[in-house]
């Protein structure tokens, strides 16, 4: 056999070699492995829907209201959501973990007069995720809690005077509950989500609460490792 | 000859991923646990406090002997918006006229002006009663000074772009670095006022029992419970009192773990309830949640967060004002819980271990220390 002859067998072992490194290093082909997913997702989150069950209605702009004049905006804020999840599959199910940071802004005014109210918020969420890992497409669902922390600014004018306040606050327990799909395409892909967050600050100047969660839906682009 | 080397180096990797993945399965919900690092919030030291914590327990006549040390850097001047006091008032020695609103008024709830790095370093030593249930002593040497982390971490404030004359930096930059001062103020009296730098004071002891209630399974996490108790030094002569209370605090906390593969996620939901509480909160809250990346069987890596409630409890401070900000409106946030994040590094191989890491707080609500870098290391037998 020629130089060829030689060259086929070495480019034959070399890819049987690769192959099967492949299948021993692919886990997607073993009964178990563990994927880690980094995601980015926006959306809308109308925090004066409170979260079916386990959600209650806030009561601390309804208050400002009752004195101020009804809100010129109304209750949904904006937030960004970063989120880190690993799973542990087994078959075509998993179970994993994730932890995700919401963060938003959002200014109130009232008809009345020229109060003002401004909320930034921060929530640092974890808790347990459960998929379903079909042909096309991840549906998911998760629980958990977590933390948010929140600054809560008032300039507040009755009449001639004008009341400011600054409150800072957390959240300590909030609870939320959420579920979605991920589209993957090729290591990255699209990720839907529906929440509902219960996470409600007593703001200490009214004494009132304030949704700081309610009933969310995002949109994003992840990654997986 | 050439067929037969090929399985041969397949063999070998084969090996290598089987021999992975049974060390992998052989790990379950524990791991080599969370970072267990306390308050170190001036305030914070004398009581109490519970730390996260493994749901592993030693097994039964096992013994751990370890020690570590946490040293944490805290500024809070919450006159700092005022420029009340800057380094001129700290040199010639706060007086309470320091702490009156910019009015002149004496300003209801809490006030601050606390520059120190303190240095907790504990000897603590485990032991295993059963093959669940863990015995724990514990015993705190304090000390307060100046320090030397306080240029770094103004450096970084301006690196970052965080201004250190204004809220974000505590207002680092009214003070000379690397001094210390300890004043807490409460209703227009001095709680504390020391310039007096102490070292390696003998805490109060505490001692835990720690009891595995389940190691879990493929679906149910593992479950302990760990009860806590701090007994009590009456004597707190001098700048003694800074660091003992001189009553018994208890707290419990109930921790969970599950694995996946190389991670393992911690929770724990516990109370410190103290005894003596020198005018401040009689409870605290606390939970934590740490993420742990298992490199091997020797090694982790931690992320961890912890919220507590504060050690200053709601105050008469209005939180409203008629005439901007003021200091008492300000000062009224220092009795709202806080929360911290931490990252660290874990060993465990033989009879040694060690761990290290450092904890941010990342609210500023100026009832927390800013920095804290912490270590410890021991041996088992």
């Amino acid at each position: 056999m020629g130089n060829g002859g030689s060259l086929v067998k070495i480019k034959l072992k070399l890819i049987l070699t690769g192959v099967c490194l492949f299948f021993f290093t692919y886990t997607g082909l073993c009964a178990q492995e563990t994927l880690v997913y980094l995601a980015l997702q926006y959306g809308n989150q109308d925090t004066g829907n409170p979260a079916p069950v386990v959600g209650t209605s806030d009561s601390y702009l309804s208050t400002l209201a009752d004195t101020h004049g009804a809100l010129n905006e109304n209750r949904e804020v904006l937030p960004k959501v970063l989120s880190f999840d690993f799973y542990k599959t087994s078959g075509s199910f998993a179970s994993g973990f994730g932890l995700e940071v919401h963060s938003y802004n959002k200014s109130y005014s009232f008809e009345n007069d020229s109060s003002s109210v401004n909320i930034s918020a921060v929530g640092l969420l974890y808790g347990l995720n459960f998929y379903y890992r079909g042909d096309y497409w991840y549906p998911f669902l998760g629980f958990g809690t977590g933390n948010y922390s929140a600054k809560v600014q008032e300039q507040l004018t009755s009449g001639s005077s004008t009341t400011y306040g600054t409150v800072f606050g957390q959240v300590d327990k909030p609870f939320f509950y959420k579920f979605g799909f991920r589209i993957p395409l090729n290591g990255m892909g699209l990720v839907f989500t529906q929440q509902y967050i219960s996470a409600d600050l007593n703001v200490a100047t009214e004494n009132k609460s304030l949704s700081l969660g309610g009933t969310a839906s995002f949109v994003g682009l992840y990654y997986a490792f | 000859m050439k067929i037969k080397g090929l399985i041969f180096l397949l063999a070998v990797f084969q090996l290598f991923f089987t021999v992975e993945k049974s060390a992998n399965a052989g790990r379950g919900n524990f791991g080599l646990g969370p970072l267990e690092v306390r308050p170190q919030f001036l305030v914070n030291q004398p009581f109490l406090a519970m730390s996260p914590e493994n749901t592993q327990t030693l097994k039964d006549g096992e013994s751990r002997l370890s020690f570590g040390m946490e040293i944490a850097n805290t500024f809070v001047n919450t006159q700092g918006p005022t420029e009340q006091i800057t380094k001129t008032e700290v040199a010639r020695g706060l007086t309470l006229t320091d702490f009156l609103d910019k009015d002149g008024n004496t300003v209801k709830g809490f006030s601050l002006y606390l520059d120190a790095e303190s240095k907790r370093k504990k000897v603590k030593y485990r032991y295993g009663l059963s093959d669940s249930l863990e015995f724990k002593l514990e015993l705190p040497f304090i000390s307060f000074d100046g320090g030397t982390m306080d240029s770094t971490i103004e450096s970084v404030h301006s690196l970052i772009g965080i201004s250190n004359f204004k809220q974000g930096g505590a207002y680092r930059a009214l003070s000379e670095r690397n001094q210390y001062a300890y004043y807490v103020v409460k209703d227009g009296e001095f709680v504390y006022a020391s310039t007096q730098q102490i070292y390696n004071i003998r805490g109060e002891p505490s001692i835990d029992l720690k009891w595995n209630l389940s190691e879990g399974g493929k679906v149910m996490p593992a479950a302990s419970l760990k009860i806590s108790y701090k007994f009590a030094n009456d004597d707190r002569s001098g700048e003694q009192q800074l660091i003992r209370s001189g009553g018994v605090d208890w707290g419990h906390y109930f921790i969970l773990s599950k694995g996946f593969d190389n991670w393992v996620v911690y929770f724990g939901d516990g109370t410190t309830k103290i005894g003596n509480n020198r005018g401040f909160a009689s409870t605290l809250n606390h939970q934590f949640m740490s993420m742990e990346y298992r490199f091997a069987e020797e090694d982790s890596f931690v992320f961890q967060t912890v919220s507590q409630s504060s050690i200053f409890p709601t105050s008469s401070a209005s939180s409203r004002s008629t005439s901007g900000e003021n200091q008492e409106q300000r000062n009224s946030n220092l009795s709202v819980p806080t929360s911290v994040s931490a990252f660290g590094y874990k060993f465990l191989s033989g009879a040694l271990f060690w761990e290290t890491g450092f904890v941010q707080d990342y609210n500023n609500f100026n009832n927390e220390t800013d920095f804290v870098f912490f270590w410890e290391m021991g041996v088992r037998w």
